[in-house]
């Protein structure tokens, strides 16, 4: 996986605009057709989680965009499994229809494999 | 011989790319990433492109006036690109959500100023992925 590239989302959806912006430059990398992964960690989990009303606060839906990753090509979608057991949140909520979901015990170890990481 | 970037300590010479998210005064990511560039200009290496994205797009607005005791990151960058003719970019979409236009855009979107400082160019997305295809490192300033 010398070439590919992985993108960390670490920020929550909606508290500020880098969750967002991380995802845009993730779409935009997928649709210049280069590899590239996500890891979620830390609060960048709640990106993921189902049933979002993020119209309730004038936000768009930041999980219309990730639904939209495996249209171009991004399917692998690594998640840190203590991120996600210190939030109390279960692998069924996190799930985006077309791509694979990997819980993740060692996030150190998958980043060290990336050529290239892209932090959000 | 190594050559001492700080911390770092990069024995041969390679090409870089920073990728800037934080407005110069609201935290030290920007001022870091300033010093970083200088050290590494120092120690003989390349800068591929510097992107500006998120409220790193703050870096490019001309019109910013801090107080003359605080340091001026504009200038500053606007001085190491003339120096060392150094692809300073600046995220379009980033820019015009937080109020960063040229004067093209400005026209563009009916706004009635432009204050894109000079030495920046506005473009898209393209130029991150761009960078990180062609740099041997691409190191992220704040977020």
């Amino acid at each position: 996986m010398s070439n590919r590239t992985l993108a960390l989302c670490r920020a929550a959806p909606y508290g500020s605009a880098l969750a967002r912006e991380g995802i845009e430059a993730v779409l935009a990398s997928a649709a210049m057709e280069q590899d590239i992964d996500l890891l979620f960690l830390g609060d960048g989990i709640f990106q993921l989680l189902d049933n979002q009303a993020p119209e309730a606060i004038g936000q768009k839906s930041l999980r219309r965009n990730l639904k939209a990753l495996p249209m171009f090509g991004v399917e692998e979608l690594y998640v840190c499994q203590s991120s996600l057991e210190e939030r109390g949140i279960l692998p069924e909520q996190i799930q985006i229809p077309g791509a694979e979901v990997t819980l993740v015990e060692k996030p150190g170890e998958l980043i060290a494999a990336y050529q290239c990481v892209l932090s959000f | 011989m190594p050559r001492y970037a700080g911390h770092f300590t990069i024995c041969t010479p390679m090409k870089f790319s920073l990728a800037i998210y934080s407005a110069p005064h609201a935290s030290q990511s920007a001022a870091s990433a300033l010093r970083f560039a200088k050290a590494l200009l120092a120690g003989g290496h390349e800068i591929y492109r510097i992107f500006f994205y998120c409220d790193g797009v703050q870096n490019s607005n001309m019109i910013a006036a801090p107080p003359q005791d605080e340091a001026d990151l504009i200038s500053e960058w606007q001085a190491l690109q003339q120096k060392h003719n150094l692809d300073l970019v600046v995220c379009i979409a980033a820019a015009q959500r937080r109020g960063v236009l040229s004067q093209r855009e400005a026209h563009r979107l009916e706004k009635p100023v432009a204050n894109l400082a000079e030495g920046f160019d506005l473009a898209g997305l393209g130029q991150l992925t761009d960078a990180v295809a062609n740099s041997e490192r691409l190191i992220t300033f704040g977020g």
